[in-house]
């Protein structure tokens, strides 16, 4: 028994993404469900699954259970670990249509992360306690600042200054300069530009850093079966994995042997690869979780697309590119489109498949979609056709 | 910015002899009575031999720069830049973060030997550590 091939994402939905939505996150939430259910041509009397990613929302699941009246519910969850969670859902969703357990699953994200609850302002102070009782009272107090730690010591082992991160900025946002959804649509950026940037904790600049969103997006995901009978084209899920890391901590993971690497892509990468039997080489477009600029080079080499420490070469060397090997988040990724933890990578994943993107790559047959990082984490690998 | 109280750690019944400790200025790591390895975070089992059983042991409040950042954009009320946080590897073995105390503009280099010195403060005293001479 596998699931390879055995679910597929029919429907996708989305908000615009934006600095100040002026609505709710659950109106939001709301919003792009009932786009991706109609999309899918379904409606939601048909859903009986809900999975929901777990942290740092104001949203609580009862109020949009209530909203969208499911008569049918009766598989819900709830996925871990912050923007780790995000292929988390797809894979829980799958887990359930495969098993028959669900038919019809909602995953979906909603953030006011711009007008309403900003990740990047630290809004908590007094007593800390569990993991953050170490690190916030010396003042280490958000995501910035705890990767700008991995970051150092990813350019000190590998010999880099801080171009090697202004690559990842400029391709993300060229890509993102052609995408009218993106918060950055015509407003591309030079390797000067980043290096220009002010700092915000070092070797971190502005332009290392995704952008604060406002927005949602949601999928459907139904079995393979169900999938023939739908009108959209499937984009079959030929593997979703999640995995985690030695002495791992909320992206604080200070203790374990290496912060030049990702130990939770790595395991996420030997479990996903050979359930989809592919490898890197036969992955078409890559859609990776990019919250700052040094974890996008760590993934890629986690994810087998350069081996440890080379990962900047391939901006060099134009592989990630639109007409490249692997081109490398072709809607500009949170650094370009807006941040919606890992939502948005889904969605543009999905269009690659179908051949509907606005940065479309011709003859996608495969695409790799990864979610947060330096937490325990989780990626799917979306398939053209069932194989 | 928002009206934010200044973070301090909040004892609980694992950590509280850790902390407690460093209000004596002594910095100590749990050591394990049946395999001997340090833990760190402090926690109630040895993830090396699942043992419950330890010791504190001091530390030795020597170590090496092993990577760090210079925070320039301030984010918290309680936090004015530009200050330098660093991840020290202590002689023990842990990874201890805590601010580098130094003039302004002081080149700090991965590798770099430091050593702990104290600050008071009203609910916690806590590790600063300055570059050895
Ligand atoms: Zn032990």
């Amino acid at each position: 028994m596998t699931i390879r091939n055995k679910a597929a994402i029919v429907g996708i939905g989305q908000t615009e993404f934006s600095k100040d939505s002026g609505r709710s996150t659950l109106h939001m939430a709301l919003e792009s469900i009932l786009e991706a259910l109609a999309d899918a041509g379904l409606e939601p009397k048909d859903v009986d699954g809900v999975v929901k990613m777990g942290a740092n929302d104001d949203l609580y699941e009862i109020d949009l259970l209530r909203s969208l009246n499911l008569p049918n519910l009766r598989f819900f969850n709830e996925v871990p670990h912050g923007g780790g969670a995000a292929c988390g859902t797809i894979a829980s969703a799958t887990a359930a249509v495969v098993s028959g357990m669900a038919g019809v699953v909602i995953t979906f994200r909603s953030l006011n992360e711009r007008s309403e609850r900003r990740f990047g302002v630290s809004t908590i102070g007094g007593g800390m306690t569990h993991w953050r009782q170490y690190y916030m009272p010396h003042g280490l107090v958000t995501p910035a600042q705890w990767v700008a730690i991995f970051g150092q010591r990813y350019l000190h082992e590998y010999g880099y200054d801080t171009s090697a991160l202004g690559h990842v900025s400029v391709l993300t946002r060229k890509h993102a300069a052609t995408n009218p959804h993106a918060m950055m649509y015509e407003r591309p950026v030079t390797l000067e530009d980043h290096q220009n940037s002010r700092w915000i904790s070092e070797p971190l600049r502005l332009l290392d850093c995704c952008l604060d969103t406002d927005g949602a997006c949601a999928v459907i995901v139904v079995s393979a079966e169900k999938a023939k009978q739908l009108k959209s084209t499937p984009a079959y899920i030929a593997a979703a994995a999640q995995g985690t890391g030695s002495r791992a901590e909320m992206m604080t993971s200070y203790q374990r042997e290496s912060l030049a690497r990702l130990e939770e892509s790595e395991a996420t990468a030997a479990v996903l690869y050979p359930l989809a039997e592919l490898e890197p080489k036969d992955i078409d477009v890559a859609e990776i979780y990019d919250p700052f600029t040094p974890m996008v080079l760590m993934q890629l080499e986690a994810y087998g697309f350069a081996e440890r420490g080379k990962s900047p070469e391939l901006f060099r060397n134009g592989k990630l590119e639109l007409d490249g090997e692997t081109p490398m988040n072709t809607h500009g990724g949170h650094l370009g489109e807006g941040y919606l933890h890992g939502f948005g990578h889904i969605v543009e994943g999905v269009r690659q498949i179908r051949g509907t993107a606005v940065n479309q790559v011709p003859n996608v047959k495969t695409c790799l979609v990864t979610s947060g990082v330096g937490v325990p984490t989780s990626a799917m690998i979306l398939s053209k056709e069932p194989y | 910015m928002a009206d934010i109280p200044t973070p301090f750690p909040q004892p609980d019944r694992d950590t509280a002899k850790f902390w407690e400790a460093q209000n004596e200025h002594r910095l100590v790591f749990q050591k394990c009575s049946q395999c001997g390895s340090i833990r760190y975070l402090v926690g109630p089992l040895c993830p090396e031999c699942h043992s419950f059983e330890h010791e504190w042991a001091e530390s030795s409040g020597r170590g090496t720069i092993y990577s760090f950042t210079t925070v320039r954009h301030q984010t918290h009320p309680a936090f004015v830049p530009p200050y330098t946080v660093l991840l020290v590897e202590m002689e023990e073995g842990p990874r201890l973060v805590a601010q580098l105390r130094a003039p302004e503009g002081t080149e700090v280099v991965i590798g770099a030997a430091v050593h702990v010195e104290w600050e008071d403060h009203e609910k916690q005293s806590l590790p600063v550590f300055e570059l050895d001479e």
